[in-house]
């Protein structure tokens, strides 16, 4: 963490530097422009410092969301009852509340119980009402899996069990994949609700800006813009990703931008 | 005919969808090493006979004997039936996100627990029995409707099965690929395979078969030697539907 706080402290600095550089190139030419720049860097600068806090809330969020999405996309399609039942007891009810609520559930509610972190309380929020859209997505790939390829598999004498892992699952995989990615995008999006609870992430850390400098229309485009430029970074991510579980012929190999 | 001679046995065996009878009362012995082609017009419960046989359908009545191995609605260990009965699909159901050899290394590696060496060995040498040494890298998406059948006869007898059941093997494919098919068909029933052929191939039928048995309505309306079915029909229903395929 400190060796990757340096790392970033020290390329927070250069880029300063060269913005200092630029301002003074073109400050005499285009004074306005200069002067607006300066204040959109100031506050990106000051910004970045509470992007962490958004990352690790999301990545720790998705994580979360992926384990208990797989768990119960599984457990939906499960032949036993019960555990059908519970799953689809679980996406219901997670899915119908609203994200907020379950924030301040876990924070306020559970508070009275059990002393939970801000984070963790937000971090836990957001990963089991992400899970549940996320065990959605995964039933959807799962079924979307032709039947033969069960009767196939099955016929071969593999195991309920064995047919899911190798076969099925797999295949589902390179089907969520683009589903997945959204989540994610949402997930990272919906981390700025962590807020409303104090934690000082970008669009606390916003806020909190705003109100000390009164510059709301700045601040709000650098907060905007920091969190565009990580969905689209992300974007590319996946892009990236898909093209590498891409097989011959098979699955969503077209190019898509 | 011995009891001890039987290999695969039906016993008034039943099968139903719903109210609809697929399979009503069929009784059928078929010895060891002897080829027997079902035919029969369509929802006849050709498919749903093999698909018993492999466990992929609960038989509702009766029972079933695979070599020592009895199949009842009381058979819970359907893996160990699965595993002595090979099948073909029409639809090949290749498993498209594996190469050629990780098709049939799959299940002889989790199943028959077999190391990846022992597995490839045996691949390469079914591969080389079909005709497909060469593609042993390709993904099946990258292969022609007779090379995917081919790769899935090839993964069925990787589990060595003592019975191979073909489930209309050749109806999904282009007339000029039919040929390779049934030629790796033959090679197998020449070899002592015991099979059970769903088919709409009347020459291969004529050419392969030990006996031909016509089912109609999930009923076993006529049975024997091809050249009493198919030349000499005594039902007449099974006339008919010949007359209409021939």
């Amino acid at each position: 963490m400190t060796e990757w706080g340096i790392t970033l402290n020290l390329s927070i600095l250069t880029s300063q530097v060269v913005l200092v550089i630029i301002y003074h190139k073109i400050g005499t030419s285009m004074p306005w422009l200069c002067e607006q720049l300066k204040i959109l860097s100031t506050i990106f600068f000051y910004l970045i410092q509470a992007v962490h806090w958004t990352i690790a809330i999301s990545v720790l969020a998705y994580l979360i969301a992926l384990f208990l999405g797989l768990v119960f996309g599984v457990a939906r399609i499960c032949s036993n009852r019960a555990i059908q039942w519970i799953a689809g007891a679980y996406i219901n009810v997670l899915r119908g509340i609203p994200l907020l609520v379950l924030i301040f559930f876990f924070y306020f509610g559970l508070g009275k119980f059990i002393n939970l972190d801000r984070f963790v309380a937000g971090v836990l929020a957001v990963g089991v009402c992400y899970g549940a859209y996320m065990a959605e997505i995964f039933r959807s790939g799962i079924e979307a899996i032709d039947y033969g390829q069960h009767e196939a598999a099955m016929s071969l004498g593999m195991t309920r069990w064995q047919t899911l892992r190798h076969i099925i699952l797999p295949q589902s995989f390179r089907i969520v994949v683009p589903p997945c990615a959204n989540e994610f995008i949402a997930c990272l999006k919906d981390s700025s609700l962590v807020s409303i609870i104090g934690l000082r992430e970008l669009t606390r850390a916003g806020r909190e800006h705003a109100s000390e400098t009164f510059l709301d229309f700045h601040t709000w485009v650098v907060v905007g813009a920091i969190y565009l430029v990580m969905t689209l970074s992300l974007t590319r991510l996946v892009h990236y990703l898909e093209k590498r579980a891409a097989v011959h012929g098979y699955g969503a190999s077209h190019d898509v931008r | 005919m011995e009891q001890a001679t039987m290999f695969v046995e039906l016993k008034e065996v039943a099968c139903r969808f719903g109210s609809v009878e697929a399979l009503n009362g069929v009784t059928l012995a078929v010895e060891k090493g002897e080829v027997v082609v079902i035919i029969g017009p369509s929802g006849s419960g050709k498919s749903t006979l093999l698909r018993c046989l492999n466990a992929l359908e609960e038989i509702h009545e009766g029972e079933m004997n695979i070599d020592d191995i009895k199949i009842d609605r009381k058979q819970r260990d359907i893996h160990r039936v699965r595993l002595e009965v090979g099948m073909v699909f029409q639809q090949f159901n290749l498993f498209p996100h594996l190469s050629v050899l990780n098709n049939i290394n799959l299940a002889q590696r989790v199943v028959r627990k077999r190391s990846r060496a022992e597995a490839t060995r045996i691949s390469k040498e079914l591969l080389c029995k079909v005709g497909l040494e060469d593609k042993i890298d390709a993904y099946p998406a990258q292969l022609s409707g007779g090379q995917k059948q081919r790769v899935a006869i090839a993964r069925a007898l990787a589990m060595n099965p003592k019975v191979m059941l073909f489930d209309e093997v050749t109806s999904a494919l282009d007339p000029e690929m039919i040929g390779e098919v049934l030629d790796v068909m033959k090679q197998l029933a020449h070899e002592g395979m015991t099979m059970l052929v769903v088919t709409h191939e009347m020459g291969f039928a004529r050419e392969m078969a030990d006996r031909v048995m016509f089912l109609d309505k999930g009923k076993i309306l006529e049975i024997g030697p091809p050249e009493q079915i198919l030349v000499n029909p005594q039902n007449h229903r099974t006339r008919e539907f010949l007359a209409k395929v021939l």
